[in-house]
């Protein structure tokens, strides 16, 4: 009668004294594995300019129509950029497709995978906020 | 009928036509990469490989060898492949690869190429060539790194446009196409972009504004010029991105770059009524309230004859039938007249006197109801026809022609498919061009003869090529039955050869030549301008030429034909509808009725204060202060009208007279159909939303409505129903088509025509007003017009000799003075132009050139420096 008390009382201890399993979540960011499939986001060079060229085959690609309204421009160069682009986080499903089509490496799949906001129109990000701020893919850990 | 097998399937193909013609005929695929269905093919990539038995022990070239009896064709084989994939990997070798940022993407040739053909890597190695990017010419961007070098474009350019502007240089690996320096110098059409197969040369009016598979895409007539080519419009979000030609590839530079006019900021959007001396924006309600009560109250106060309309070669046939209806039912008067009066409506009035009216018999109804747009008549098996229509000529019968008589055109600008029609036809080594112009034109450096005469002198001339005839053939008979023959003989025989040579400076051997010519001719055709109908004797002139066709004119036979060019595009479908107060819908003439006066009488009326003359106006657009000559009389007359309502897409000249304006649709935001020059029905979808503007059709109607008048339609497709019924000769009718075929009965009246050419006045120059390549109208001449790049003012054309005698450089600004008016204007040197013409494009309104006219394209000018 006894014995499976103390057997869970040891459990309990033993848990007691170990490393908790249960993240602190939000204080404490759950790291995931780096070919995580996070929020898709605009990769910009050194130099600080969009890779993208607005070919659209991501938009293309895309299952869920995440992403739209790309407008291309002309540059001084004649090169071809993005002036627009709209990822819907509300509506992407991680699939990476569009990391998978872009011939040039310009859009990919971040770290990032929390989508819950009081405002929806938040998860819906326009060329500015789809792009990433250092030329290295936004990890957990800048939270 | 030749039989053959393909892949072991046995096929029936026409004689004549080749393997690839039969193969895709019967939904076999064989790569292609150098052909185009619009061009002959010269199997100059050899993608097309087949292999034929009996036949040389090597692969032949599928779209540039003709089918034969018993052929048997493989067009997929171990080897073929291996072949075809070798020949990619040499195509691709040098290639950019752009295509995330190349607009052919997604339409390209090489790409579906690359996928059909299974072509994964470029095992071959080559010195990179140095990547000769052109982005310094205008509207055209060239990119020799993706250039397959198919010879596509350099083969329109040369065969179909005439232009000749590229060609490639180097050989072999080395090949690029090449222009003769930078920037390009060519007509600016555009046709080389469109035939392309891959995206070597980019439209820079859609560059980067979508990608191929983003766009809406509706087919319909070019609103341009009276061409009638059908083109499709791009359209992306509402917007009009770009338009294309995938099945000739051929457009003119203001047809495939014109479009972005209708974007245009100096459109109007809302109703403009005048007061205190200015306009200001007013509700469509109060527009047509105003226009619907003021038009009653002028009828009521000096009867429905006060009221007077101008419709318009612009508009559709919808909106025109429905602008005579409003007059002649409505109003119950036949007040009312085209612009094309000054030029078109002439000729006509010549050929119908010559060839009579149309009549038309054995025509029925259809028994099902008919599609949109296509006539409720067909012809039964007895249906005849007669009448001048059946001496117009199709376009697509042009190069079936075995002379052409060009006079008084500048073919390409006036009337570009005119021009390819007759490129095609100088293919055919037995046809043979003769061109008439008092300059040197285009066609001149293909012309088999070339008769340069003197500015006005047309008529003289035919005169004396008719007498050269009769005097070389006194037994001649007119291969076209008609009447009046002797006494018509009489009059040719007073004109004098030497003298028409002297007064027209054609040389007499020419004459004579040219007149051999067409008395050999089994199919000649006369093509003719509004050069030569914009004369104040336009219509002597057409009767000139309507003679000379009775004479050596052979209508059996395809082709032979006159050709007037129709210069915008409806302005054959406003006569058709009977925008013209003699002439009811179809050509039939008014009988039991007054006709009101034309546009011309109409004016003499204002200037007279005649009591007949009108007291309100209502004008269906067209800025007649640029197009009608004597400006500065128009002008003043018009301001006699106290009350002129103006339908138009822009703040013209002549609407800022006008006490109410209202804003039009215009291209493709609105629905309906134009007839082109050549008969045939253009049928223009609604693809752009119309933004607070209203189609013409609907305007007239409403304010119809508002009148009293039974005018309520629910849609052009209506109209055009009853329009079509009404048109026994459209019978058949249907969109990019001209009706049904009738048995022609061509008969006709020699009727005499004048030879005197005096142009009135003493100044030292003659002034021609004519048309630019890369405008229409009025209507191109508003930014964002792609064209505008090329041609953005006027500037007066003056030959170098006497540009050096005036002290005049290019660009120098010239004043020129003529007994109406005076101008400033710079110049530019013309070689083409002969001492003592100048030349002056009619679309401008700053200078405008018809200050200077009198009653005629031709004027008397002194030009001075300053
Ligand atoms: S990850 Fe998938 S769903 Fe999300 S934007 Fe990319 S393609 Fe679309
Ligand atoms: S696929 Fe890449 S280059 Fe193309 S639009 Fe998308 S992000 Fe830009
Ligand atoms: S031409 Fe075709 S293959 Fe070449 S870059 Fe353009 S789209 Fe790609
Ligand atoms: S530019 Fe285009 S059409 Fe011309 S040769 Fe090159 S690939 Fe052919
Ligand atoms: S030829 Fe006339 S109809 Fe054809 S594209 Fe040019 S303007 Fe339009
Ligand atoms: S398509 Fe036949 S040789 Fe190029």
């Amino acid at each position: 009668m006894i014995i499976p008390l103390l057997k869970g009382l040891a459990t309990t201890l033993k848990a007691c004294f170990s490393k908790p399993i249960t993240l602190q979540y939000p204080e404490v960011k759950r790291p995931v594995a780096p070919r995580f499939r996070g929020h898709p986001e605009l990769v910009i060079n050194d130099d600080g300019d969009r890779r993208c060229v607005a070919c659209t085959l991501c938009m293309v690609v895309c299952p869920s129509n995440a992403i739209r309204g790309i407008e291309a421009a002309e540059g001084e160069n004649h090169e071809k950029y993005p002036v627009a682009f709209t990822i819907d986080l509300t509506r992407c499903i991680f699939c990476g497709f569009c990391q998978e089509a872009c011939p040039k490496a310009a859009i990919k799949l971040n770290n990032l995978y929390e989508l819950a906001q009081y405002d929806k129109s938040r998860l819906i990000l326009d060329i500015d906020k789809a792009t990433q701020e250092k030329s290295q893919l936004r990890m957990a850990d800048w939270l | 009928m030749v039989n053959l097998t393909i892949d072991g399937r046995a096929i029936q193909a026409k004689k004549g036509c080749t393997i690839l013609d039969a193969a895709r005929e019967h939904g076999i695929y064989i790569p292609t990469l150098c052909y185009h269905q619009a061009l002959k093919p010269i199997g100059a990539c050899r993608i097309c490989v087949v292999e034929v038995k009996p036949g040389p022990p090597r692969p032949l070239p599928a779209c540039a060898t003709y089918v034969a009896e018993g052929q048997e064709v493989v067009t997929s084989s171990p080897k073929l492949d291996a072949i075809r994939l070798e020949l990619m990997k040499l195509v691709l070798i040098n290639h950019a690869l752009d295509c995330p940022i190349c607009d052919k993407g997604g339409e390209c040739e090489l790409q579906d190429l690359t996928h059909a053909l299974g072509v994964s890597v470029v095992d071959l190695e080559a010195v990179k060539l140095p990547p000769h990017k052109d982005y310094v010419s205008e509207l055209i961007e060239r990119h020799p790194d993706r250039c397959v070098t198919c010879g596509r474009c350099v083969r329109i350019c040369r065969d179909r446009v005439g232009a000749l502007a590229i060609n490639f240089t180097l050989r072999g690996y080395f090949t690029e196409l090449a222009s003769g320096g930078l920037p390009l110098d060519c007509e600016f059409c555009g046709s080389c972009i469109d035939i392309c197969p891959v995206g070597a040369l980019i439209n820079k009016v859609f560059k980067y504004r979508a990608r191929a598979w983003e766009v809406t895409r509706t087919e319909m007539v070019c609103p341009f010029c009276g061409g009638g080519c059908s083109y499709e419009l791009w359209t992306k979000n509402d917007r009009p991105l770009r338009v294309v030609n995938y099945d000739t590839a051929l457009l003119c530079g203001r047809g495939r770059f014109g479009f972005p006019v209708v974007e245009s900021p100096d459109r109007l959007k809302t109703p403009l009524i005048r007061e205190n001396g200015g306009f200001r924006e007013a509700s469509w309600d109060e527009a047509l309230d105003q226009v619907a009560a003021k038009f009653k109250e002028i009828t009521e106060a000096a009867g429905s004859a006060a009221i007077y309309g101008v419709g318009s070669p612009r508009a559709t046939n919808e909106a025109n039938y429905l602008f005579q209806k409003f007059f002649r039912t409505g109003l119950g008067t036949h007040q009312l007249d085209n612009p094309g009066r000054y030029t078109y409506v002439q000729a006509l009035k010549g050929l119908a006197a010559v060839f009579g009216f149309p009549q038309v018999s054995g025509v029925e109804k259809v028994a099902k109801p008919p599609l949109p747009f296509h006539s409720p008549l067909t012809t039964t098996e007895e249906a005849k026809a007669s009448g001048f229509p059946l001496v117009l000529g199709k376009l697509k019968d042009l190069p079936k022609a075995d002379v052409a008589l060009v006079v008084g055109a500048d073919v390409t600008p006036e009337l570009p498919p005119l021009g390819w029609a007759l490129n095609t036809a100088l293919e055919r080594d037995t046809f043979h061009l003769v061109v008439a112009n008092n300059r040197k034109t285009k066609f001149d450096r293909r012309a088999h003869l070339s008769l340069r005469y003197k500015p006005g002198s047309e008529r003289l001339l035919i005169a004396g090529i008719i007498k050269s005839l009769l005097t070389a053939q006194p037994e001649w008979a007119p291969t076209v039955i008609a009447g009046g023959f002797d006494e018509f003989k009489e009059n040719i025989n007073k004109v004098n050869l030497k003298d028409v040579a002297k007064k027209t400076g054609v040389p007499e051997a020419l004459i004579k030549e040219t007149a051999a010519r067409l008395a050999q001719a089994q199919a000649p055709a006369i093509i003719f301008g509004s050069e030569l109908m914009g004369q104040d004797k336009g219509l002597e002139n057409t009767l000139a030429l309507a003679d000379l066709f009775l004479l050596v004119g052979r209508p059996g036979a395809p082709g032979s034909a006159l050709y007037p060019v129709a210069e915008k595009n409806n302005t054959r479908g406003v006569c058709e509808v009977g925008v013209m107060p003699e002439f009811l819908p179809g050509f039939v003439p008014l009988e039991g009725a007054e006709p009101g006066p034309t546009l011309p009488e109409m004016l003499d009326l204002l200037e007279k204060g005649d009591p007949k003359a009108p007291q309100a106006l209502y004008l269906l657009g067209g800025d007649l202060l640029r197009q009608l000559p004597n400006r500065s009389r128009v002008e003043k007359l018009l301001k006699k009208v106290p009350f002129m309502v103006v339908q138009d897409a822009f703040l013209t000249d002549t609407a800022k007279l006008a006490q109410v304006i209202l804003p039009v649709a215009v291209h493709a935001e609105q629905e309906g159909t134009f007839i082109s020059t050549d008969g045939s029905l253009g049928l223009l979808p609604r693809a752009l939303p119309v933004n607070g503007v209203r189609p013409d059709w609907q305007i007239i109607s409403q304010i119809g409505s508002k009148m009293g008048f039974a005018m309520s339609y629910a849609s052009p497709k209506q109209i055009f129903a009853e329009l079509a019924l009404g048109m026994p000769r459209w019978a058949g009718m249907a969109p990019k088509n001209g009706g049904a075929a009738f048995t022609a009965e061509v008969t006709g009246q020699f009727v005499p025509f004048e030879t005197d050419i005096s142009l009135p006045g003493r100044r030292p120059f003659t002034l021609l007003v004519g048309k630019s390549l890369q405008h229409s109208g009025s209507f191109t001449t508003h930014e964002p017009c792609g064209t505008l790049t090329i041609t953005n003012r006027a500037r007066l054309g003056l030959n170098p000799a006497d540009a050096q005698n005036l002290g005049l450089a290019e660009g120098d600004f010239a004043k020129v003075t003529s007994s109406q008016g005076e101008i400033s204007v710079p110049v530019t040197l013309t070689p083409e132009l002969p001492e003592g013409l100048v030349f002056l494009p009619e679309h401008f309104s700053q200078p405008a050139a018809q200050r200077l006219t009198l009653n005629s394209n031709l004027v008397r000018v002194t030009i001075q420096k300053g």
